[in-house]
């Protein structure tokens, strides 16, 4: 996760503080992912240094506001239009169970089984999760847990599919 | 609580004996949300209509609070049935030549008993149909049909409710409301819940997995608050 460009979507909403920024992250990923001060401080010095914001002073209480420059849209812009590739046999398990065939492992079903429950029991945590989101009304990381869920579960088939092989 | 002590149920065909459980132990707590989950055929609601009562095992034995089933006849279970059991099917099972309203109360009225017109009230919110207690079941969509199901089922206030495939005619979106509404009656009404279901998707809202394999629980995942924290961490990482 790009913690620069998120940086940069919130000060692109509004001229902020380092301190607000600290917040405004934890609200975007529903305190999900905690950001140390350090990190968004040692960011900011570098998106100030490649001039992709800037700061225009103080506010009342001598907190450095930062807002964002023409070059901070641009590549903010550019960030939201590149599609993403994805490494799809970069999954540690993909690597487990080829070296597993490889080698004849003798427990390779057993590997399966407690793989899949360890992706069943994210099912369970990731629902309970949705359902918080349905009452905090954040829909936007809803989708991101409907998401999640829909990959569980080709996942979970694939594994009854080798399961059965 | 439910309890299954090595349950197994054979089905005979002729001269061929097939077994569908192959011994069942299963204990499921008062106010629990548990999911049965498998392949088609191995046996998850063969075991719902044991732990209903709707049949009797081949040998082993099933109580509900206390009570084992497999030693009343047809006609105790049905008693028991109507007064501690709601059930919810894939096809919803209801009516057609009766509106919402009286597909909702018609448990009641097959018991003698009188309708509480706030407990239809209060049920008719719940599953989001206020508005439509006059309309008969051929002009509602599957989901509106299968929530006046749920509220049948709810209508005699039930210890335990029991689910077949409650979303199998479903789209994921319809799925999801029939799931919140039965999640949030769960947590609300504190009913023991047990459905089965081929779908990972709807067993996701339960508390407890049971994987079914052939007649036998294979395994069982349960959801606890203390790995739920570590879980978030990774979720976002």
């Amino acid at each position: 996760m790009s913690v620069k460009h998120s940086l940069l979507a919130l000060i692109y909403e509004k001229p902020r503080h380092g301190y607000e920024l600290k917040t405004g992250f934890e609200d975007l990923v529903e305190s999900m992912w905690p950001l140390n001060a350090g990190q968004v401080y040692t960011t900011l010095d570098r998106l100030e240094r490649d001039e992709l914001v800037a700061s225009p002073g103080h506010d009342k209480k001598d907190r450095k506001l930062y807002t964002i420059t023409d070059q901070g849209k641009e590549e903010l812009w550019s960030w939201l239009k590149q599609p993403v590739s994805r490494s799809l046999l970069k999954d540690e398990f993909y690597f487990k169970y080829l070296c597993a065939s490889h080698i004849d492992y003798e427990d390779k079903a057993h590997m399966i089984q407690m793989q899949k429950q360890t992706m069943v029991k994210d099912v369970l945590h990731l629902t309970h999760l949705k359902k918080e989101m349905n009452q905090s009304g954040n829909q936007t990381m809803k989708m991101l847990v409907e998401g999640a869920l829909l990959h569980l579960e080709a996942d979970i088939k694939w594994l009854d599919m080798i399961a059965g092989k | 609580m439910i309890q299954a002590e090595n349950v197994t149920k054979e089905f005979t065909v002729g001269k061929e004996v097939t077994s569908i459980l192959k011994g069942v132990d299963l204990t499921i707590k008062e106010g629990e949300f548990v999911a049965i989950m498998g392949p088609s055929g191995s046996g998850k609601s063969t075991l719902l209509q044991l732990l209903g009562g709707l049949d009797v095992p081949t040998s082993g034995g099933v109580k509900l609070e206390g009570t084992a089933l497999q030693k009343k006849n047809e006609k105790q279970r049905t008693i028991i049935r109507r007064k501690k059991i709601g059930f919810i099917f894939q096809n919803y099972q209801l009516l057609p030549t009766l509106t919402v309203l009286e597909n909702i109360a018609f448990p009641l009225h097959a018991d003698g008993k009188k309708v509480d017109p706030k407990e239809i009230e209060k049920l008719l919110q719940a599953v989001d149909l206020e508005g439509y207690e006059r309309r008969f079941p051929h002009e509602l969509s599957g989901g509106q049909q299968q929530r006046v199901a749920i509220a049948r089922a709810l209508i005699h206030q039930p210890a335990i409710l029991l689910a077949d495939e409650p979303t199998g005619n479903l789209d994921r979106e319809r799925s999801s409301d029939i799931l919140d509404i039965i999640s949030n009656l769960h947590q609300k009404r504190g009913q023991t819940v047990v459905m089965v279901t081929h779908d990972m998707f709807a067993a996701g809202y339960a508390d407890r997995i049971l994987l079914f394999k052939d007649g036998i629980i294979e395994t069982e995942v349960r959801r606890e608050d203390e790995d739920y924290a570590a879980f978030l961490t990774r979720f976002m990482a």
